[in-house]
């Protein structure tokens, strides 16, 4: 199971062309769904547990909620899947080609080589320093963005406020 | 470089052309843009966790915060849209043509 995480990456960009072959929204936010849910492995799999954490709860929990109460309420149709339009298929299918193209490059030669070459042995250096200690590294440097970077929290936070200001004044206008 | 980034790449491309070209609904196109969003967060991450470069942790969380803004943005825009024109077609938005 050596390869694992490059098939999980495989199994993100079959998910990413299931959306971005436009079928109609509510198929796409399936797809993003989806897709979401694998990059979260992909994150935990390299030892980033806070932030695959982080992955589901605000990006599919928070953001995609939204997206599906909001594709219910503004589309009223009979939606159209992949297999309804030709369009749709052919997008698909032609995504599906590439990433089939890219992966048996990538078994056969060990090396994909476009500007930069992606290679399964690349350069080992030493790796030095003291550590974390007995925390994840990843823990740690979210928890950096408290200390260091406290300044960019208050923009962030103010952002945030000023997003909810604008939506407000968006959706009271007509 | 490890081959995953790669396959990240793609999926980030293959969202950008899907952002670019327009079927009839607007709201794909969101999900498309939200799809970048998701393929650069998970880009991020990855990249830190391999070369355990701590400090730069705070980037992916960034990132996701300005993608919460901008899916607001984006979704209240939608629900104007489709407010007035009943639906959300790109079609409807066609009053700058000559």
């Amino acid at each position: 199971m050596m390869y694992f995480t490059f098939l999980l990456s495989v199994i993100f960009v079959i998910s990413f062309m299931g959306f971005s072959s436009k079928p109609s929204p509510i198929y796409g936010g399936v797809g993003l769904l989806v897709s979401g849910g694998v990059g979260c492995s992909i994150v935990v799999s390299l030892g980033g547990s806070f932030l695959g954490l982080m992955v589901f709860l605000v990006y599919l929990g928070g953001m995609m909620v939204v997206f599906g109460y909001t594709t219910a309420m503004a589309i009223e149709e009979y939606p159209e899947a992949w297999g309804s339009n030709v369009v749709v298929l052919g997008a698909l299918l032609l995504g599906l080609t590439m990433e089939l193209f890219v992966v048996l490059w990538m078994v056969c030669y060990d090396e994909v080589e476009v500007v930069i070459s992606f290679k399964s042995m690349g350069y080992w250096v030493v790796f030095e320093g003291e550590g974390t200690g007995y925390f994840h590294g990843d823990s740690t440097g979210v928890a950096a963005l408290y200390s260091y970077g406290c300044w960019l929290v208050v923009v962030a936070g103010w952002s945030l406020f000023m997003g909810v200001v604008i939506v407000i004044e968006v959706t009271r206008g007509g | 470089m490890p081959p995953i980034y790669i396959n990240i790449i793609l999926a980030y491309t293959a969202s950008l052309v899907g952002l670019l070209m327009y079927r009839s609904h607007f709201m794909s196109s969101l999900l498309c843009l939200e799809g970048m969003m998701l393929s650069l967060f998970v880009l991020a991450t990855i990249l830190s966790l391999n070369l355990h470069f701590t400090l730069s942790f705070t980037l992916p969380i960034i990132l996701l915060i300005f993608a919460g803004c901008e899916t607001a943005v984006g979704l209240a825009l939608l629900v104007m849209i489709s407010d007035i024109y009943g639906l959300d077609h790109v079609q409807n938005l066609n009053l700058l043509q000559c």
